[in-house]
Protein backbone atom coordinates (compact mmCIF):
# COMPACT_ATOMS: atom_id res chain seq x y z
CA UNK A 1 0.00 0.00 0.00
CA UNK A 2 1.47 3.30 -0.89
CA UNK A 3 0.51 6.28 0.44
CA UNK A 4 -0.60 9.31 -1.94
CA UNK A 5 1.54 12.02 -2.42
CA UNK A 6 0.64 15.09 0.41
CA UNK A 7 -0.57 18.00 -1.20
CA UNK A 8 1.52 21.03 0.07
CA UNK A 9 -1.69 23.40 0.50
CA UNK A 10 -3.94 20.67 1.84
CA UNK A 11 -7.35 20.36 4.05
CA UNK A 12 -7.19 24.60 5.24
CA UNK A 13 -10.01 25.64 3.75
CA UNK A 14 -11.77 28.82 5.43
CA UNK A 15 -15.13 28.37 7.35
CA UNK A 16 -18.21 29.94 7.15
CA UNK A 17 -17.46 32.18 4.35
CA UNK A 18 -19.70 35.01 3.43
CA UNK A 19 -19.21 33.34 0.14
CA UNK A 20 -22.06 30.70 1.12
CA UNK A 21 -24.95 32.35 -0.79
CA UNK A 22 -25.08 30.68 -3.47
CA UNK A 23 -26.87 32.39 -6.69
CA UNK A 24 -29.24 29.50 -7.92
CA UNK A 25 -29.03 25.81 -6.86
CA UNK A 26 -27.47 23.33 -8.89
CA UNK A 27 -30.02 20.59 -9.75
CA UNK A 28 -27.07 18.46 -11.84
CA UNK A 29 -26.77 15.43 -9.77
CA UNK A 30 -22.82 15.13 -10.53
CA UNK A 31 -22.04 19.25 -10.01
CA UNK A 32 -24.21 19.11 -6.52
CA UNK A 33 -22.01 16.09 -5.35
CA UNK A 34 -18.90 18.43 -5.99
CA UNK A 35 -17.57 20.19 -2.31
CA UNK A 36 -18.44 23.63 -2.31
CA UNK A 37 -15.19 25.63 -3.08
CA UNK A 38 -14.53 23.25 -6.41
CA UNK A 39 -17.81 23.78 -7.54
CA UNK A 40 -17.48 27.53 -6.76
CA UNK A 41 -14.74 28.03 -9.39
CA UNK A 42 -15.97 25.91 -11.63
CA UNK A 43 -19.38 27.72 -12.25
CA UNK A 44 -16.46 30.24 -13.74
CA UNK A 45 -17.03 28.05 -16.77
CA UNK A 46 -20.82 27.40 -16.33
CA UNK A 47 -22.75 28.89 -18.56
CA UNK A 48 -27.01 28.01 -18.19
CA UNK A 49 -28.48 26.49 -21.45
CA UNK A 50 -32.03 25.83 -22.67
CA UNK A 51 -32.45 21.90 -23.90
CA UNK A 52 -34.98 22.45 -26.40
CA UNK A 53 -37.44 19.29 -27.69
CA UNK A 54 -36.32 17.19 -30.40
CA UNK A 55 -33.27 19.43 -30.33
CA UNK A 56 -29.80 17.67 -31.84
CA UNK A 57 -27.00 18.54 -29.71
CA UNK A 58 -24.30 16.92 -31.41
CA UNK A 59 -25.13 14.41 -34.64
CA UNK A 60 -23.19 10.99 -34.85
CA UNK A 61 -19.67 10.97 -35.66
CA UNK A 62 -20.41 14.63 -34.95
CA UNK A 63 -17.83 17.42 -32.63
CA UNK A 64 -18.65 17.81 -29.06
CA UNK A 65 -17.83 21.32 -28.56
CA UNK A 66 -19.19 21.52 -24.87
CA UNK A 67 -20.15 19.33 -22.02
CA UNK A 68 -23.83 19.62 -20.48
CA UNK A 69 -24.91 19.04 -17.28
CA UNK A 70 -28.18 18.32 -17.62
CA UNK A 71 -30.25 20.58 -15.01
CA UNK A 72 -33.68 19.10 -15.75
CA UNK A 73 -35.20 16.92 -18.88
CA UNK A 74 -33.86 13.69 -21.31
CA UNK A 75 -31.33 13.67 -23.29
CA UNK A 76 -31.28 10.13 -25.38
CA UNK A 77 -28.06 9.05 -26.86
CA UNK A 78 -28.42 7.06 -30.46
CA UNK A 79 -26.85 5.03 -32.53
CA UNK A 80 -27.72 5.58 -36.08
CA UNK A 81 -26.93 2.04 -38.33
CA UNK A 82 -26.12 1.98 -42.33
CA UNK A 83 -29.88 1.89 -43.58
CA UNK A 84 -30.46 5.18 -41.74
CA UNK A 85 -32.16 3.28 -38.55
CA UNK A 86 -31.58 4.87 -35.21
CA UNK A 87 -31.47 2.37 -31.70
CA UNK A 88 -31.96 4.68 -28.69
CA UNK A 89 -28.13 3.29 -26.59
CA UNK A 90 -28.53 5.41 -23.73
CA UNK A 91 -30.47 8.19 -21.60
CA UNK A 92 -29.21 10.73 -19.87
CA UNK A 93 -31.14 13.08 -17.06
CA UNK A 94 -29.75 15.77 -14.02
CA UNK A 95 -28.30 12.63 -13.29
CA UNK A 96 -25.58 12.71 -15.78
CA UNK A 97 -23.60 14.78 -18.51
CA UNK A 98 -24.01 14.48 -21.96
CA UNK A 99 -20.73 14.86 -23.78
CA UNK A 100 -18.19 11.98 -22.37
CA UNK A 101 -15.84 11.91 -24.94
CA UNK A 102 -14.90 15.21 -23.72
CA UNK A 103 -14.23 14.15 -20.47
CA UNK A 104 -11.90 11.59 -21.98
CA UNK A 105 -9.52 13.61 -24.45
CA UNK A 106 -11.72 12.40 -27.65
CA UNK A 107 -13.78 15.63 -29.45
CA UNK A 108 -16.02 13.21 -31.64
CA UNK A 109 -18.86 11.41 -30.90
CA UNK A 110 -20.04 8.02 -32.54
CA UNK A 111 -23.93 9.13 -31.10
CA UNK A 112 -26.37 11.67 -31.91
CA UNK A 113 -27.40 13.33 -28.49
CA UNK A 114 -31.35 14.66 -28.85
CA UNK A 115 -33.20 16.30 -26.26
CA UNK A 116 -36.38 13.98 -25.33
CA UNK A 117 -37.78 15.66 -22.64
CA UNK A 118 -37.43 19.37 -22.89
CA UNK A 119 -35.46 20.89 -19.93
CA UNK A 120 -32.07 22.72 -19.34
CA UNK A 121 -28.52 22.19 -19.01
CA UNK A 122 -25.20 23.85 -17.37
CA UNK A 123 -22.80 23.88 -20.74
CA UNK A 124 -19.08 23.95 -20.16
CA UNK A 125 -16.56 24.17 -23.22
CA UNK A 126 -13.97 21.82 -23.85
CA UNK A 127 -11.17 23.93 -22.63
CA UNK A 128 -12.85 25.21 -19.05
CA UNK A 129 -13.53 21.30 -18.48
CA UNK A 130 -9.91 20.51 -19.10
CA UNK A 131 -8.79 22.81 -16.60
CA UNK A 132 -11.58 22.40 -14.22
CA UNK A 133 -10.48 18.49 -14.41
CA UNK A 134 -6.94 19.87 -14.22
CA UNK A 135 -7.83 21.08 -10.62
CA UNK A 136 -10.31 18.81 -8.96
CA UNK A 137 -9.61 15.68 -8.40
CA UNK A 138 -13.27 15.89 -7.21
CA UNK A 139 -14.43 16.51 -10.80
CA UNK A 140 -12.08 14.23 -12.14
CA UNK A 141 -13.43 11.27 -9.92
CA UNK A 142 -17.25 12.42 -10.59
CA UNK A 143 -17.00 12.13 -14.31
CA UNK A 144 -15.07 8.70 -13.90
CA UNK A 145 -17.84 7.37 -11.98
CA UNK A 146 -20.38 8.72 -14.17
CA UNK A 147 -18.59 6.97 -17.11
CA UNK A 148 -18.59 3.70 -15.28
CA UNK A 149 -21.88 3.80 -14.31
CA UNK A 150 -23.44 5.03 -18.19
CA UNK A 151 -21.45 2.24 -19.12
CA UNK A 152 -23.62 -0.06 -17.39
CA UNK A 153 -26.71 1.52 -18.76
CA UNK A 154 -25.34 0.67 -22.20
CA UNK A 155 -24.13 -2.54 -21.06
CA UNK A 156 -27.93 -3.90 -19.66
CA UNK A 157 -29.56 -2.09 -22.81
CA UNK A 158 -27.03 -4.38 -25.14
CA UNK A 159 -28.27 -7.73 -23.02
CA UNK A 160 -31.84 -6.54 -22.74
CA UNK A 161 -32.21 -5.88 -26.23
CA UNK A 162 -30.81 -9.45 -27.02
CA UNK A 163 -33.22 -11.56 -24.58
CA UNK A 164 -36.04 -9.28 -23.52
CA UNK A 165 -39.65 -8.77 -24.61
CA UNK A 166 -40.92 -5.25 -26.34
CA UNK A 167 -43.94 -4.81 -23.23
CA UNK A 168 -40.67 -5.58 -20.69
CA UNK A 169 -38.54 -3.07 -22.48
CA UNK A 170 -41.25 -0.59 -22.85
CA UNK A 171 -42.11 -0.70 -18.76
CA UNK A 172 -38.17 -0.37 -18.58
CA UNK A 173 -38.09 2.85 -20.89
CA UNK A 174 -40.97 3.96 -19.25
CA UNK A 175 -39.48 3.61 -15.70
CA UNK A 176 -36.38 5.41 -16.90
CA UNK A 177 -38.01 8.45 -18.77
CA UNK A 178 -40.63 8.43 -15.21
CA UNK A 179 -37.29 8.95 -13.14
CA UNK A 180 -36.24 11.85 -15.11
CA UNK A 181 -39.35 13.50 -16.06
CA UNK A 182 -41.26 16.26 -13.43
CA UNK A 183 -43.97 14.68 -12.74
CA UNK A 184 -46.33 11.36 -13.57
CA UNK A 185 -47.19 12.85 -16.77
CA UNK A 186 -44.81 13.83 -19.63
CA UNK A 187 -44.35 13.80 -23.51
CA UNK A 188 -44.21 10.73 -25.79
CA UNK A 189 -44.37 9.99 -29.48
CA UNK A 190 -44.91 6.56 -31.08
CA UNK A 191 -42.02 7.65 -33.43
CA UNK A 192 -39.69 7.94 -30.58
CA UNK A 193 -40.97 5.04 -28.96
CA UNK A 194 -40.34 3.05 -31.70
CA UNK A 195 -37.17 4.59 -32.35
CA UNK A 196 -36.30 3.73 -28.55
CA UNK A 197 -37.25 -0.14 -28.78
CA UNK A 198 -36.45 -0.53 -32.19
CA UNK A 199 -39.08 -1.94 -33.23
CA UNK A 200 -42.38 -0.93 -35.71
CA UNK A 201 -44.96 1.44 -34.78
CA UNK A 202 -47.77 -1.77 -34.12
CA UNK A 203 -45.45 -3.63 -32.03
CA UNK A 204 -45.29 -0.38 -30.09
CA UNK A 205 -48.90 -0.10 -30.16
CA UNK A 206 -49.37 -3.35 -29.29
CA UNK A 207 -46.86 -3.30 -26.14
CA UNK A 208 -48.20 -0.17 -25.34
CA UNK A 209 -51.63 -1.59 -24.85
CA UNK A 210 -50.42 -4.44 -23.13
CA UNK A 211 -49.08 -1.53 -20.21
CA UNK A 212 -52.32 0.26 -20.43
CA UNK A 213 -54.66 -2.91 -20.03
CA UNK A 214 -52.99 -3.51 -16.97
CA UNK A 215 -53.83 0.06 -15.70
CA UNK A 216 -50.28 1.12 -15.43
CA UNK A 217 -50.03 3.70 -17.81
CA UNK A 218 -52.13 6.03 -19.19
CA UNK A 219 -51.37 6.69 -22.75
CA UNK A 220 -52.79 9.35 -25.72
CA UNK A 221 -51.93 11.89 -27.72
CA UNK A 222 -48.41 11.95 -27.35
CA UNK A 223 -48.43 11.95 -23.19
CA UNK A 224 -47.64 9.21 -21.23
CA UNK A 225 -49.01 9.31 -17.64
CA UNK A 226 -47.33 6.50 -15.12
CA UNK A 227 -50.39 5.61 -13.27
CA UNK A 228 -48.95 2.59 -11.34
CA UNK A 229 -45.47 3.08 -10.46
CA UNK A 230 -45.06 -0.58 -8.24
CA UNK A 231 -46.78 -2.25 -10.99
CA UNK A 232 -44.66 -0.85 -14.18
CA UNK A 233 -42.00 -2.09 -11.87
CA UNK A 234 -43.07 -5.14 -11.73
CA UNK A 235 -43.10 -5.58 -15.53
CA UNK A 236 -40.26 -4.15 -16.38
CA UNK A 237 -37.72 -6.95 -16.71
CA UNK A 238 -35.02 -6.65 -14.11
CA UNK A 239 -32.66 -4.71 -16.33
CA UNK A 240 -33.84 -1.35 -14.66
CA UNK A 241 -33.04 -2.26 -11.67
CA UNK A 242 -29.49 -3.69 -12.53
CA UNK A 243 -28.18 0.16 -14.02
CA UNK A 244 -29.88 1.72 -10.90
CA UNK A 245 -28.21 -0.34 -8.57
CA UNK A 246 -24.79 0.61 -10.60
CA UNK A 247 -25.87 4.38 -10.62
CA UNK A 248 -26.56 4.06 -6.55
CA UNK A 249 -23.41 2.71 -5.86
CA UNK A 250 -21.23 4.78 -8.17
CA UNK A 251 -22.94 8.01 -7.53
CA UNK A 252 -25.31 7.53 -4.75
CA UNK A 253 -28.06 8.97 -6.20
CA UNK A 254 -30.22 6.00 -7.45
CA UNK A 255 -29.59 6.16 -11.11
CA UNK A 256 -31.73 9.05 -11.71
CA UNK A 257 -33.07 12.05 -10.55
CA UNK A 258 -34.54 11.75 -7.22
CA UNK A 259 -37.95 10.49 -8.10
CA UNK A 260 -40.19 13.65 -7.73
CA UNK A 261 -42.71 13.36 -4.18
CA UNK B 1 8.06 -9.75 -15.84
CA UNK B 2 9.23 -10.41 -19.30
CA UNK B 3 12.67 -9.92 -20.36
CA UNK B 4 13.61 -6.20 -21.12
CA UNK B 5 13.75 -6.98 -25.35
CA UNK B 6 10.71 -8.61 -25.24
CA UNK B 7 8.61 -6.99 -27.81
CA UNK B 8 5.00 -6.36 -26.65
CA UNK B 9 2.33 -7.82 -28.46
CA UNK B 10 -0.42 -5.66 -26.59
CA UNK B 11 -2.08 -3.15 -28.40
CA UNK B 12 -2.40 -0.76 -25.65
CA UNK B 13 1.56 -1.09 -24.52
CA UNK B 14 2.92 -1.09 -27.60
CA UNK B 15 1.58 1.98 -28.16
CA UNK B 16 3.42 4.00 -25.54
CA UNK B 17 6.20 5.57 -25.67
CA UNK B 18 9.43 3.45 -25.39
CA UNK B 19 10.78 4.63 -22.45
CA UNK B 20 7.15 4.92 -20.94
CA UNK B 21 6.74 1.72 -21.46
CA UNK B 22 10.46 0.57 -19.83
CA UNK B 23 9.34 2.05 -16.31
CA UNK B 24 5.99 0.34 -16.67
CA UNK B 25 7.62 -3.35 -17.48
CA UNK B 26 8.82 -3.78 -14.10
CA UNK B 27 5.52 -3.84 -12.42
CA UNK B 28 4.12 -6.14 -15.68
CA UNK B 29 3.95 -10.15 -14.97
CA UNK B 30 2.93 -12.40 -17.26
CA UNK B 31 -0.04 -14.89 -16.78
CA UNK B 32 -1.60 -17.35 -18.52
CA UNK B 33 -5.11 -17.15 -19.82
CA UNK B 34 -6.76 -20.39 -20.01
CA UNK B 35 -9.64 -21.32 -22.04
CA UNK B 36 -12.77 -20.98 -20.40
CA UNK B 37 -11.41 -19.63 -16.80
CA UNK B 38 -13.56 -17.08 -15.27
CA UNK B 39 -11.16 -14.01 -14.13
CA UNK B 40 -13.75 -12.27 -12.76
CA UNK B 41 -17.02 -13.06 -11.80
CA UNK B 42 -20.21 -10.27 -12.40
CA UNK B 43 -20.38 -8.24 -9.49
CA UNK B 44 -17.10 -9.35 -8.48
CA UNK B 45 -13.96 -7.78 -7.26
CA UNK B 46 -10.98 -6.45 -9.75
CA UNK B 47 -8.19 -6.18 -8.47
CA UNK B 48 -5.92 -6.07 -11.62
CA UNK B 49 -5.76 -4.72 -14.85
CA UNK B 50 -4.73 -7.68 -17.59
CA UNK B 51 -3.81 -6.30 -21.01
CA UNK B 52 -3.77 -9.62 -23.38
CA UNK B 53 -0.87 -10.44 -25.40
CA UNK B 54 -3.54 -13.20 -27.39
CA UNK B 55 -6.66 -14.93 -26.87
CA UNK B 56 -10.00 -13.08 -26.40
CA UNK B 57 -11.71 -12.87 -23.48
CA UNK B 58 -15.95 -12.37 -23.30
CA UNK B 59 -17.40 -9.52 -20.86
CA UNK B 60 -20.85 -11.21 -20.08
CA UNK B 61 -23.67 -9.89 -18.83
CA UNK B 62 -25.96 -11.97 -16.33
CA UNK B 63 -29.34 -11.55 -16.57
CA UNK B 64 -31.95 -12.27 -13.86
CA UNK B 65 -33.01 -15.59 -14.92
CA UNK B 66 -29.24 -16.41 -14.98
CA UNK B 67 -28.80 -16.13 -18.56
CA UNK B 68 -25.65 -15.03 -20.18
CA UNK B 69 -24.81 -12.52 -23.22
CA UNK B 70 -21.92 -10.95 -23.97
CA UNK B 71 -21.61 -7.26 -24.30
CA UNK B 72 -17.91 -6.81 -25.26
CA UNK B 73 -15.04 -8.67 -26.35
CA UNK B 74 -11.55 -8.31 -25.69
CA UNK B 75 -8.12 -9.34 -27.55
CA UNK B 76 -4.65 -8.01 -27.69
CA UNK B 77 -5.88 -4.69 -28.58
CA UNK B 78 -7.43 -3.93 -25.44
CA UNK B 79 -7.38 -4.38 -21.71
CA UNK B 80 -9.83 -6.45 -19.23
CA UNK B 81 -10.28 -4.09 -16.04
CA UNK B 82 -11.80 -1.05 -17.07
CA UNK B 83 -13.06 -0.46 -13.45
CA UNK B 84 -9.69 0.02 -12.27
CA UNK B 85 -9.22 2.43 -14.77
CA UNK B 86 -12.15 4.54 -13.80
CA UNK B 87 -10.98 4.15 -10.20
CA UNK B 88 -13.50 1.64 -9.28
CA UNK B 89 -12.47 -1.88 -8.03
CA UNK B 90 -16.24 -3.80 -8.77
CA UNK B 91 -17.12 -4.75 -12.03
CA UNK B 92 -20.46 -5.34 -13.44
CA UNK B 93 -20.07 -8.30 -16.13
CA UNK B 94 -18.15 -11.26 -15.55
CA UNK B 95 -15.17 -11.28 -17.61
CA UNK B 96 -14.09 -15.36 -19.01
CA UNK B 97 -11.51 -16.33 -21.34
CA UNK B 98 -12.74 -17.85 -24.91
CA UNK B 99 -9.44 -18.77 -26.36
CA UNK B 100 -7.07 -19.19 -24.74
CA UNK B 101 -3.74 -16.74 -24.40
CA UNK B 102 -1.32 -14.78 -22.32
CA UNK B 103 -1.73 -11.22 -20.94
CA UNK B 104 0.67 -8.80 -19.20
CA UNK B 105 -1.01 -8.51 -15.73
CA UNK B 106 -0.45 -5.13 -13.06
CA UNK B 107 -2.09 -4.90 -9.61
CA UNK B 108 -4.62 -1.86 -8.42
CA UNK B 109 -1.67 0.22 -6.61
CA UNK B 110 0.39 -0.04 -9.33
CA UNK B 111 -1.64 1.10 -12.16
CA UNK B 112 -2.74 3.63 -10.18
CA UNK B 113 0.76 4.88 -9.55
CA UNK B 114 1.44 4.23 -13.25
CA UNK B 115 -1.51 6.54 -14.30
CA UNK B 116 -0.63 9.44 -11.92
CA UNK B 117 3.20 9.10 -13.16
CA UNK B 118 2.73 9.35 -17.19
CA UNK B 119 0.44 11.28 -19.17
CA UNK B 120 0.97 8.83 -22.06
CA UNK B 121 -0.54 5.91 -20.44
CA UNK B 122 -3.17 8.02 -19.46
CA UNK B 123 -4.30 9.16 -22.45
CA UNK B 124 -4.24 5.05 -24.32
CA UNK B 125 -6.60 4.27 -21.56
CA UNK B 126 -8.93 6.86 -21.78
CA UNK B 127 -8.95 6.28 -25.41
CA UNK B 128 -9.31 2.35 -25.01
CA UNK B 129 -12.34 3.05 -22.71
CA UNK B 130 -14.02 5.80 -25.31
CA UNK B 131 -13.46 2.69 -28.10
CA UNK B 132 -14.70 -0.04 -25.74
CA UNK B 133 -17.83 1.99 -25.43
CA UNK B 134 -18.23 2.40 -28.84
CA UNK B 135 -18.36 -1.67 -28.89
CA UNK B 136 -20.83 -1.84 -26.11
CA UNK B 137 -22.83 1.04 -27.74
CA UNK B 138 -23.02 -1.11 -31.38
CA UNK B 139 -23.77 -4.65 -29.65
CA UNK B 140 -26.61 -2.87 -28.05
CA UNK B 141 -28.05 -1.29 -31.43
CA UNK B 142 -27.20 -5.07 -33.31
CA UNK B 143 -29.01 -6.88 -30.56
CA UNK B 144 -32.24 -4.51 -31.29
CA UNK B 145 -31.76 -4.34 -35.24
CA UNK B 146 -30.38 -7.28 -36.71
CA UNK B 147 -30.99 -10.81 -37.59
CA UNK B 148 -29.55 -13.61 -35.95
CA UNK B 149 -27.14 -14.48 -38.93
CA UNK B 150 -25.81 -11.19 -39.55
CA UNK B 151 -25.22 -11.26 -35.96
CA UNK B 152 -23.26 -14.24 -35.87
CA UNK B 153 -21.27 -13.03 -39.13
CA UNK B 154 -20.34 -10.10 -37.21
CA UNK B 155 -19.26 -11.62 -34.39
CA UNK B 156 -17.21 -14.46 -35.98
CA UNK B 157 -15.56 -11.52 -37.58
CA UNK B 158 -14.40 -10.66 -34.40
CA UNK B 159 -13.42 -13.89 -33.20
CA UNK B 160 -11.66 -14.52 -36.44
CA UNK B 161 -9.81 -11.58 -36.02
CA UNK B 162 -8.67 -12.38 -32.71
CA UNK B 163 -7.74 -15.86 -33.38
CA UNK B 164 -4.44 -15.59 -35.88
CA UNK B 165 -5.86 -18.37 -37.79
CA UNK B 166 -8.31 -19.50 -39.93
CA UNK B 167 -9.76 -22.50 -37.60
CA UNK B 168 -10.35 -22.08 -33.81
CA UNK B 169 -12.52 -23.83 -31.62
CA UNK B 170 -15.58 -22.44 -30.76
CA UNK B 171 -18.44 -24.72 -28.64
CA UNK B 172 -22.48 -23.99 -29.44
CA UNK B 173 -22.59 -23.21 -25.73
CA UNK B 174 -20.53 -19.99 -25.98
CA UNK B 175 -22.16 -19.32 -29.28
CA UNK B 176 -25.38 -18.91 -28.07
CA UNK B 177 -24.54 -17.11 -25.04
CA UNK B 178 -22.25 -15.07 -27.30
CA UNK B 179 -26.04 -14.26 -29.20
CA UNK B 180 -28.26 -14.22 -26.77
CA UNK B 181 -30.53 -17.21 -28.03
CA UNK B 182 -31.16 -20.82 -27.40
CA UNK B 183 -28.84 -23.40 -29.35
CA UNK B 184 -31.58 -24.44 -32.12
CA UNK B 185 -31.25 -20.96 -33.21
CA UNK B 186 -27.34 -21.02 -33.19
CA UNK B 187 -27.55 -24.21 -35.21
CA UNK B 188 -30.23 -22.60 -37.52
CA UNK B 189 -28.09 -19.51 -38.14
CA UNK B 190 -24.85 -21.93 -38.68
CA UNK B 191 -26.57 -23.91 -40.95
CA UNK B 192 -27.39 -20.59 -43.27
CA UNK B 193 -23.58 -19.19 -43.18
CA UNK B 194 -22.06 -23.07 -43.53
CA UNK B 195 -24.19 -23.54 -46.84
CA UNK B 196 -23.28 -20.26 -48.34
CA UNK B 197 -19.80 -21.62 -48.17
CA UNK B 198 -18.64 -18.81 -45.95
CA UNK B 199 -17.67 -21.02 -42.79
CA UNK B 200 -17.28 -24.71 -42.19
CA UNK B 201 -18.51 -25.67 -38.51
CA UNK B 202 -17.65 -29.37 -36.96
CA UNK B 203 -17.58 -30.89 -33.66
CA UNK B 204 -16.79 -27.49 -31.97
CA UNK B 205 -14.53 -26.43 -34.59
CA UNK B 206 -15.32 -23.15 -36.80
CA UNK B 207 -13.41 -22.98 -39.68
CA UNK B 208 -13.87 -19.32 -41.57
CA UNK B 209 -13.52 -20.38 -45.64
CA UNK B 210 -14.83 -17.10 -47.42
CA UNK B 211 -13.72 -13.67 -44.92
CA UNK B 212 -14.62 -11.33 -47.76
CA UNK B 213 -18.13 -13.20 -48.06
CA UNK B 214 -18.95 -13.52 -44.35
CA UNK B 215 -18.20 -9.65 -44.16
CA UNK B 216 -20.66 -9.12 -46.62
CA UNK B 217 -22.66 -11.37 -44.54
CA UNK B 218 -22.16 -9.44 -41.15
CA UNK B 219 -23.88 -6.08 -40.12
CA UNK B 220 -22.24 -3.00 -40.55
CA UNK B 221 -21.79 -2.90 -36.76
CA UNK B 222 -18.80 -4.67 -37.53
CA UNK B 223 -17.17 -1.91 -39.31
CA UNK B 224 -18.43 1.05 -37.49
CA UNK B 225 -16.71 0.13 -34.35
CA UNK B 226 -14.15 -1.45 -36.19
CA UNK B 227 -13.46 2.32 -37.38
CA UNK B 228 -13.76 3.68 -33.92
CA UNK B 229 -11.03 1.47 -32.53
CA UNK B 230 -8.87 2.77 -35.68
CA UNK B 231 -9.62 6.29 -34.93
CA UNK B 232 -9.15 6.17 -31.61
CA UNK B 233 -6.49 3.94 -31.22
CA UNK B 234 -4.98 3.26 -34.47
CA UNK B 235 -5.04 -0.24 -34.54
CA UNK B 236 -8.00 -1.56 -36.10
CA UNK B 237 -10.56 -3.45 -33.63
CA UNK B 238 -8.06 -6.09 -34.03
CA UNK B 239 -4.29 -7.08 -34.04
CA UNK B 240 -3.20 -6.54 -37.96
CA UNK B 241 -2.87 -9.50 -40.32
Amino acid sequence: MQALPATPCARSRPIATPHQHQPSTIRNGLLAALPPQDLARLRLGLRPAELPFDQILFSAEGVVEAVLFVESGMVSLIATLDDGKQVEVGIVGREGLVGLPLAFGDDRSLVEARVQQEGTALRMNAADLRDGMGESAALRSQLNRYALAFQAQVTTTAACNAFHPVAERLARWLLIAHDRADGDRFPMTHDFLSMMLSVSRPAVSIAAATLQNAELIHYGRGRIEVTNRPGLEAASCGCYHVARREFARLLGNGGGAPRPR
Amino acid sequence: MPPEDAAVRNGLLAALPPEELERLRPRLRAVELPFDQTLFPADGVVEAVLFPEGGMVSLLATLEGGDQVEVGIVGREGLIGLPLVFGDNRSLVEARVQMEGTALRIGAAALRDAMEASAALRLVLNRYALAFQALVTMTAACNARHALEQRLARWLLIAHDRAGADEFAMTHEFISMMLGVRRPGVSLAAGVLQKAGLIRYVRGRMAVTDRPGLEAAACECYHVARREFARLLGTGAAPPG
